[in-house]
C-alpha cells in the first residue's frame, strides 16, 4: 500500500484564551487522511478549523494532542517540509521584489543555485503565464497575478504535495478558473494538492476527495462521486428531442414504476456566461 | 525533490534571509537618516568657526559620536521592531517556514540583515565624519602656517603637529566599534521582544523604556551597593536586572575619546566582549521564544 501524502492522526487543538482559564477547541480528535496524487477539499464555515488544520499539517501549529504526517515523515520535522508547498490565503509577499526575485528568494531557501534555479523560475513563470511580468514588482500585481505569483513559489522545489489556502479569494471569475485550471494541471503532473476553500461549485468541479469540518470537527468525508450520488436517481440529458419524444418516455417511465422528479430546460452557468462575455472582448482586442 | 538532501543548518538560506531583509530595509527609504546625519555635521561645523580649533574640534568630534549614537541606536530598534509583525501581518511568514527553513535561520538571517544594515550605515556616517574632520584639520592646518609665515619652521611645525594631534586619533575608531556594537545589542533585544510582541510599536515602546533603564541603572546599581543594607537579595536582584537589561552606559566612551583620554585596550575588548554576549543571550532568548511560537 502506497504511504499516505497526509495523515492526521487523532488531533486536537486547544487555543487558551489569554488571562482566562478556557481555551478555544480550534479542532478535535480530526483523523484525516490525503491519498498521494489526489485532489482534497478541505470544507467549513469561517472558523471550522480549516486554516488551524492546514498550519498543523505544515508545522506552523504544534498540535495538543495527536500527530500529523507527510509522506510518513513527522510534521513537526523542518525536513518534512521538502516535499510541501504552501500558499496562504489572501498572501502579500515582499512588495519591492519582482516576480522573477520572489522566486529566486524562494527557489534559495529550498537550497536551489545557478542554472538550475533559473531554468525553474522561467518555466514556473511560463507555468503560471506571467512570463512577461517578470522583471515587474509585486506591489503592481493584480490580485490574482499575487496568486498565481504565490502558487509559483509553492511549487519552486518541485515538492510532492501542495497545499493551499482558499486559492481563489478575492480573485475574479477568469483569474480563479487560471488557477482552477493549474490545479488540475498539478494533478495532472502526480503532485498532490490539499485545499480548504468556501467555494463549493470550484471544489465540486476539482476535488477527488472531500471532508466538511464544523466547529472543529469532521462531520462528513469521502469520495466527492459517492458524497454527491443520490443513490435512487438518474440523470438523463438529451439534445434536440421533440416534446412529443420527451412525453414517451415520461410514459414510458411510469408505465415501469419509476417517476420523473424534475424537467426543464439545461441550464448554463453563470460563471460560463460571464466567461464568454469578458473573454471575447479580450480576444477581439488581442486580434486588433 | 530528493527528501533525504536536506542540511539542518544551511549558510544559504539564511544569507538568502539576510540579503532580502536587508533589501527590504533600505527600500523602505530608512537610509534618509543617514543623509540627516550629514546635514547635521556639516551643518554644526559651519557654526564652530569662531572656536579655538582644539574646541572646534572636540565639538566636531562629539557631535558625530552622539549623533552617530542616537542614529544606530534608533536605527537599530526601529528596523528590527517591524519584521516579524509585518512578516505575519503579510502571512509571508508562513511561506518561509512552509520551506525547510528552521525557525533558528529565519531568526539569524531577520537579525543579520539588520546587522548589515547598521554596518553600512557606521561606514557612510564614520567616512562622512572623517571627510569633515579632514576638510576642517586642512583648513586649520593652512590658516595657521599662514599666520606664522613669520615665525622659526620648528615653532610652525610643532604648531602644526599640534593640530593634526587634536583632530583625528585612533580611538575614534574604537569608539564607533564600540557605538556599532551597542547598536547591535539593541537590535538582538528589540529581536527577542518582537517576537512575543504583537505589534511593532508595542516592541519599540518597550525598547525606549529598556534604553532608559540601560542608561540609568549603572547609577541606581552604585547607589544601592553604596548603602548599607545591601544583602544577597538586591544584589541578585541587580544581578538579574543587569542580565536582562544591559547597562548601556558601560558603551559610552565617547566622552572619554572626544577628550583625547586614550581607552586601554583591555576595556575595549571587555566591552565589545560583553556586547557580543548580550547579542548572542539575547539571540538565544529570541530563538527560545520563537522555536514554539504558534504562528
Amino acid at each position: 500500500m502506497t504511504e499516505p501524502a497526509v495523515a492526521v492522526i487523532g488531533v486536537t487543538k486547544l487555543f487558551p484564551i489569554p488571562f482566562q482559564w478556557r481555551s478555544i477547541v480550534a479542532v478535535r480528535d480530526l483523523n484525516l487522511q490525503v491519498s498521494a496524487g489526489q485532489i482534497y477539499g478541505l470544507l467549513g464555515p469561517n472558523g471550522s478549523g480549516k486554516s488551524t488544520t492546514l498550519k498543523i499539517i505544515l508545522g506552523l501549529v504544534s498540535p495538543t494532542q495527536g500527530r500529523s504526517e507527510i509522506f510518513g515523515r513527522d510534521s513537526s520535522l523542518v525536513a518534512s517540509r521538502e516535499a510541501v508547498g504552501f500558499l496562504p490565503e489572501s498572501p502579500y509577499f515582499y512588495k519591492y521584489l519582482t516576480g522573477a526575485e520572489t522566486l529566486r528568494f524562494y527557489g534559495k531557501l529550498c537550497g536551489l543555485r545557478g542554472a538550475k534555479l533559473r531554468s525553474r523560475i522561467d518555466e514556473l513563470l511560463e507555468l503560471v503565464g506571467l512570463t512577461s511580468a517578470r522583471n515587474r514588482r509585486l506591489g503592481g500585481y493584480s490580485k490574482g497575478m499575487l496568486q498565481r505569483i504565490g502558487l509559483a513559489q509553492a511549487l519552486i522545489q518541485e515538492p510532492k504535495l501542495v497545499v493551499l489556502d482558499e486559492p481563489t479569494a478575492g480573485v475574479d471569475p477568469a483569474g480563479a478558473r487560471e488557477i482552477r485550471d493549474l490545479i488540475l494541471d498539478l494533478k495532472r503532473r502526480g503532485i498532490t494538492v490539499l485545499l480548504s476553500s468556501h467555494l463549493l461549485g470550484q471544489v465540486q468541479e476539482i476535488c477527488d476527495r472531500v471532508g466538511i469540518l464544523a466547529d472543529g470537527a469532521l462531520v462528513r468525508e469521502g469520495a466527492l462521486d459517492d458524497l454527491l450520488a443520490i443513490e435512487n436517481q438518474t440523470d438523463l440529458v438529451l439534445e434536440d428531442a421533440s416534446p412529443e419524444l420527451v412525453g414517451e418516455i415520461e410514459t414510458l417511465a411510469a408505465k415501469s414504476g419509476a417517476r420523473v422528479i424534475e424537467r426543464g430546460r439545461s441550464r448554463t452557468s453563470l460563471e460560463r456566461i460571464f466567461l464568454e462575455a469578458t473573454e471575447k472582448p479580450k480576444k477581439e482586442i488581442a486580434d486588433e | 525533490m530528493n527528501s533525504s538532501s536536506h542540511r539542518a543548518f544551511s549558510l544559504g538560506r539564511i544569507a538568502a534571509i539576510t540579503v532580502n531583509t536587508l533589501t527590504e530595509l533600505t527600500r523602505l527609504k530608512i537610509f534618509y537618516v543617514l543623509l540627516f546625519f550629514a546635514l547635521f555635521l556639516i551643518g554644526s561645523s559651519i557654526f564652530m568657526a569662531r572656536l579655538t580649533f582644539q574646541q572646534e574640534f572636540q565639538v566636531l568630534k562629539d557631535i558625530a559620536l552622539g549623533s552617530m549614537n542616537i542614529f544606530t541606536s534608533v536605527l537599530a530598534v526601529v528596523a528590527t521592531a517591524r519584521l516579524i509583525p509585518q512578516d505575519l501581518e503579510d502571512r509571508t511568514i508562513y511561506t518561509i517556514l512552509a520551506k525547510p527553513v528552521p525557525r533558528s535561520e529565519y531568526l539569524f538571517g531577520k537579525l543579520a540583515g539588520v546587522l548589515l544594515l547598521l554596518a553600512l550605515s557606521v561606514i557612510i556616517m564614520s567616512a562622512l565624519f572623517f571627510v569633515v574632520l579632514n576638510i576642517r584639520e586642512q583648513t586649520v592646518l593652512s590658516d595657521t602656517a599662514r599666520q606664522m609665515g613669520a615665525a622659526p619652521a620648528e615653532q610652525v611645525a610643532e604648531a602644526l603637529d599640534a593640530v593634526r594631534a587634536s583632530a583625528f586619533n585612533v580611538n575614534l575608531l574604537s569608539g564607533i566599534a564600540i557605538i556599532f556594537i551597542k547598536a547591535c545589542l539593541l537590535a538582538s533585544l528589540t529581536l527577542f521582544v518582537s517576537t512575543f510582541a504583537t505589534t511593532s510599536i508595542f516592541t519599540t515602546i518597550v525598547m525606549v523604556f529598556v534604553y532608559f533603564i540601560g542608561h540609568l541603572e549603572g547609577i541606581a546599581r552604585e547607589y544601592w551597593l553604596q548603602a548599607n543594607s545591601a544583602g544577597w537579595m538586591t544584589k541578585a536582584f541587580l544581578g538579574l536586572v543587569a542580565l536582562l537589561f544591559p547597562d548601556l552606559q558601560l558603551f559610552n566612551l565617547s566622552d572619554d575619546i572626544v577628550v583625547g583620554t586614550a581607552i586601554p585596550l583591555a576595556l575595549f575588548v571587555k566591552t565589545i566582549a560583553l556586547g557580543s554576549f548580550y547579542i548572542v543571550f539575547y539571540l538565544l532568548l529570541a530563538w527560545a521564544v520563537f522555536y514554539r511560537k504558534e504562528l
